[in-house]
């Protein structure tokens, strides 16, 4: 489970004079220079993603991987753009992120009121280990003859799956950040008079807010792969279940597609979840770039 | 204005244990500067935050202005040495100046104009929509200070606000804070363990003996306005700085 960096604090260890440029100005100095090493970077990167694509392909074209399972990446593109500009394709990506979306929002609505509470009562913690410690290991996806079983093959069943599974990282996540509030800063904020409701709004909450975005980001990721194990599992409707249909129609090239389609929607929601985190937790230690230490 | 009397710190629940903070009698005048010299360890930290009603005391008395001191007072304001971690990180200058005087009931007017006031008096105006991370640490210090003025408090603790700067910047924030004192009306009880300072700054020195316990009571009549260069080259301040040096100095040998 990834965390947040925690800083530390305290003083710098080389003394800064009072003169020193703030962050902004001496964040400049670097970027100018930034720009064209950023752009060759990210060419490198293609370049990388290219040569990986070139050899696929040629070992398509060649035979030396058998064509019948391993179609040439052109083709898998080209299947990829037909579904894109058919409809289908968007319909089938609606399904599959409604239920990662409701799931996780649920999730989210559930474990975050519970880490917060877990996280300020000791004894609630306490008393609440061994419980969780039982429930956290069961693989979610062991849970879904039971929830066909409840919920049938629609989107209950993929909702309450990804709720189940996403529940536990943002639980954790909620309550290793409430339980690592600074003593500074909340002594700070009790020597000025702030009662614990103001605390918590003031300072608990903010402190806790990189660790549930943490949590949020991967709770995205497991959602997703819970979301598509549900389809294919438990027939739902959506990205799974049509990955599923393409292979007993023994349609290679389609499946290829679709599973081309799950990598690239799980890159693009953890980019949007990344970039949501970078811009509101600016503050935060662990997203600083602009201050020069 | 604050009197402390047989105050008595015994950490964890066995009162046998060894005190924290022994037997601490003192008190501090309205409007007067009084600095708390010790070395480490000795109790000084743990003697303020029992002033300042963040921990309670074993036994003895506190009274601020003849009341018992249970809880943070109103009228008191504390910067503490650790300004990075005091200061809030995702508040900007002017919000980590002002948040707290919503608490205290202060309007939203009076308090962005306490805000812009006090930020004006430690030099930081024009940095309000900074935040704290971006600045250096002697300007973090200036924003903890701005805090404590804003809350317009009778009495200013401050736990080693300066330990932790380069000496250059201490000595500017040292003036800072003689040019506030005076202008604010306020009274100061400054916890250090550099004795330069402490005579520097202070109308009066309590010399803390571990466990705590006041060894020494010193007045320290140099004139004011004080000068970092011409106070320092007075004979008496050499005097007054060798005989807290050698009270200081006696502690060790008697362990």
């Amino acid at each position: 489970m990834r965390q947040p960096v925690k800083d530390k604090g305290g003083p710098p260890s080389v003394a800064v004079p009072e003169t020193a440029a703030p962050g902004a100005r001496a964040a400049r100095r670097p970027a100018t220079g930034a720009w064209p090493a950023k752009r060759a970077d990210l060419g490198i990167k293609l370049a990388g993603v290219l040569v990986v694509l070139a050899i696929m392909e040629l070992c398509s074209r060649l035979g030396v991987l058998p064509r019948d399972w391993f179609p040439p990446v052109t083709s898998m593109y080209a299947e990829l753009f037909r579904l894109i500009v058919e409809q289908p394709l968007w319909v089938e990506i609606g399904r599959t992120l409604r239920a990662w979306a409701v799931g996780i929002g649920l999730a989210a609505l559930l474990a975050v009121p519970c880490g917060v509470l877990l996280g300020s009562i000791p004894l609630a913690y306490r008393m609440a280990r061994i419980v969780i410690e039982f429930c956290r290991p069961i693989p979610s996806v062991a849970l879904i003859p039971l929830a066909v079983l409840v919920y049938g093959t629609g989107l209950e069943m993929k909702v309450f799956l990804i709720t189940f599974a996403t529940f536990w990282p943002l639980l954790f996540q909620t309550i290793y950040g409430v339980q690592d509030v600074d003593p500074v800063a909340r002594d700070t904020a009790r020597a000025y008079g702030l009662g614990p409701s103001a605390r918590f709004w003031v300072i608990t909450i903010p402190s806790a807010a990189p660790y549930i975005a943490t949590g949020l980001r991967i709770a995205a990721a497991i959602g997703l792969v819970l979301g598509v194990t549900s389809e294919l599992v438990g027939g739902a409707p959506g990205l799974g279940r049509a990955i599923a249909v393409a292979q007993s129609a023994g349609n290679v090239t389609l499946m290829y597609a679709l599973i081309i389609t799950t990598g690239l929607l799980g890159l693009t929601l953890n980019s949007a979840f990344a970039a949501v985190e970078r811009k509101a937790l600016r503050w935060h230690p662990a997203q600083r770039q602009e201050v020069a230490r | 204005m604050l009197e402390v009397s047989r105050l008595r710190k015994v950490y964890g629940a066995d009162p046998q244990a060894a005190p924290a903070i022994d037997d601490v009698t003192f008190s501090v005048a309205d409007r007067e500067f009084v600095c708390i010299l010790g070395s480490s360890g000795c109790g000084k930290s743990t003697l303020l935050r029992c002033l300042s009603g963040l921990i309670p005391a074993t036994s003895g008395e506190i009274l601020l202005h003849g009341d018992p001191v249970l809880a943070p007072p109103k009228d008191m304001a504390f910067v503490f040495q650790d300004y990075s971690r005091s200061l809030l990180p995702w508040m900007t200058v002017a919000r980590n100046v002002s948040f707290p005087l919503r608490y205290k009931g202060v309007s939203k007017e009076d308090a962005q104009k306490a805000t812009e006031e006090a930020l004006e008096a430690v030099g930081l105006s024009g940095r309000q929509k900074r935040y704290p991370w971006q600045l250096s640490g002697g300007m973090q210090q200036r924003v903890a200070i701005a805090r404590a003025l804003a809350y317009r408090p009778k009495i200013l603790l401050m736990d080693e606000p300066f330990a932790s700067l380069d000496a250059q910047t201490r000595f500017d924030l040292e003036d800072l804070l003689l040019d506030i004192w005076r202008r604010f009306d306020v009274t100061v009880l400054f916890i250090t363990h550099d004795i330069d300072e402490a005579v520097y700054l202070a109308d009066r020195v309590l010399v803390l003996e571990a466990p705590a316990k006041v060894a020494l009571d010193v007045d320290i009549p140099l004139p004011r306005p004080r000068d970092q260069l011409k106070t320092k080259q007075l004979p008496e301040f050499a005097e007054l700085r060798t005989r807290l040096f050698s009270a200081i100095q006696r502690e060790p040998a008697a362990l």
